[in-house]
């Protein structure tokens, strides 16, 4: 893909992004009061429906609710759970706790960056299916090294369980 | 000022036996008598924050045995029959390593330098901070834009990553207060000879008065003001030497 296209495409991505963005939103402000208060479940909201917070997003949040830009970026910003970066509608989360490690779970991240063309915690795939982060523990050490797909859990991995894991979960 | 009505509250402070107003903090009442305390994120026109630690003192009462407890002055409200040393042994030294923790993290801010050198710190013992600007997360900032109503500024992501900045630049009105509240000078601002001013990356236009020629404000900062203030925004557009002028002018009306 030449540079020209690929601008083209990500104009029309953000452009196809805006517009999901305002259908999307319209009901989650009748939720909670319109206050500052409920500025974390507004965002939570937002979150759960895009996968991620873009930027047009908080300004909307900010209007709805009255409260300053500034504070609504902050809070965004201040979180671990909520993503400025666009995320893919699956998130392979690769656990890096102690026993994954030493089982090699770097393996699989760097694994993972080169199969998907993308690096953690840092977008998603061209098609918008994956985005891929790391986490500290998910509390399945037995089966390390373990990697999350939204609810799904996979145990032991290894490089060559990837390709399975991809295609099981590209196709539900 | 209704001083006399005002509850009082007996105190010592530094062997100093002081009555104090009730409801002040330790620092006020401190600073008030001439007892200097250090601060870095105390400002008078703002609620206080406890921040920076630096204006940690020591406290005791007749009745806790010998016990003490270092508390920051800038939070703690006077109570009767408190006793409290600002310069003990204790308290210089928790001033130090917080100092000496501030170089680490600003090793290129002429303030702290100074100050760490007035406890002896000339050289910080922990690993200093790359590509340091001068910021140590006072929010003195944050809150003062907050105090005047523009709400610009905040502080964004966390832990060692946390800075300072604006994110919606149209919010910011330009008036300086950040820049000028600064304990560290960390807000670079720039006022230019063809009369435009730049703070946090963009440019505003400068408004003059019109008799005597020197810049006032930024025109957003004006309008910001007058519409908060309630007053005519006329009351706005002149600088403070004329105003000084025109009121010595009616005063000197008035007495003759």
């Amino acid at each position: 893909m030449n540079s020209e296209t690929k601008t083209k495409a990500s104009k029309k991505k953000a452009a196809v992004l805006k517009s999901d963005t305002n259908g999307k939103l319209d009901q989650i402000f009748d939720l909670y009061p319109r206050e500052e208060d409920s500025l974390i479940m507004i965002l939570q909201e937002v979150q759960d429906r895009l996968n991620w917070l873009p930027p047009e997003a908080l300004d909307r949040v900010a209007d709805e609710l009255n409260v300053p830009r500034a504070r609504v970026q902050g809070v965004a910003t201040f979180y671990r759970a909520f993503s400025l970066e666009p995320r893919g509608e699956k998130v392979i989360k690769v656990c890096l706790g102690t026993a994954c490690h030493v089982r090699g779970a770097q393996i699989l991240v760097d694994e993972l960056e080169r199969r998907l063309d993308l690096k953690v915690s840092h977008g998603c795939t061209k098609d918008g299916r994956f985005s891929l982060e790391t986490v500290n523990c998910v509390g399945a050490c037995a089966m390390a090294p373990a990697i999350v797909v939204n609810e799904n859990y996979y145990a032991n991995v290894k490089p060559d369980k990837l390709d399975k894991m991809l295609k099981k979960e590209q196709q539900s | 000022m209704p001083k006399d009505r005002s509850e009082k509250v007996r105190v010592t402070i530094d062997g100093r036996s002081i009555d104090a107003e009730k409801g002040k903090s330790i620092l006020e009442v401190a600073r008030e008598c001439g007892i200097e305390i250090p601060s870095l994120c105390y400002h008078p026109g703002l609620e206080s924050f406890g921040a920076c630690r630096l204006c940690v003192v020591e406290i005791t009462k007749p009745g806790w045995e010998g016990w003490k407890k270092l508390v920051t002055s800038c939070l703690y409200p006077v109570e009767e029959e408190l006793i409290i040393d600002t310069r003990s042994e204790e308290v210089r030294e928790n001033r130090s390593v917080v100092l000496d923790l501030l170089l680490a993290r600003v090793p290129e801010s002429d303030v702290i330098r100074q100050l760490a050198a007035e406890y002896g710190i000339h050289d910080t013992s922990y690993t200093k901070r790359e590509d340091a600007d001068t910021c140590i997360m006072c929010t003195i900032c944050v809150r003062v834009c907050d105090a005047i109503g523009a709400n610009a500024i905040a502080t964004l992501s966390r832990g060692p990553d946390k800075y300072v900045d604006v994110p919606d630049k149209d919010a910011c009105i330009g008036c300086l207060a950040c820049a000028l509240s600064c304990p560290t000078n960390a807000i670079p601002f720039e006022e230019f000879v063809n009369g435009k001013r730049k703070i946090w990356g963009r440019e505003f236009d400068l408004v003059y008065d019109e008799i005597s020629h020197e810049p006032i404000g930024t025109p957003e900062q004006i309008d910001h003001f007058a519409e908060k203030s309630g007053l005519p925004k006329e009351y706005f557009l002149k600088s403070d030497k004329v105003r000084k002028k025109e009121t010595a002018v009616t005063f000197a009306r008035v007495q003759f």
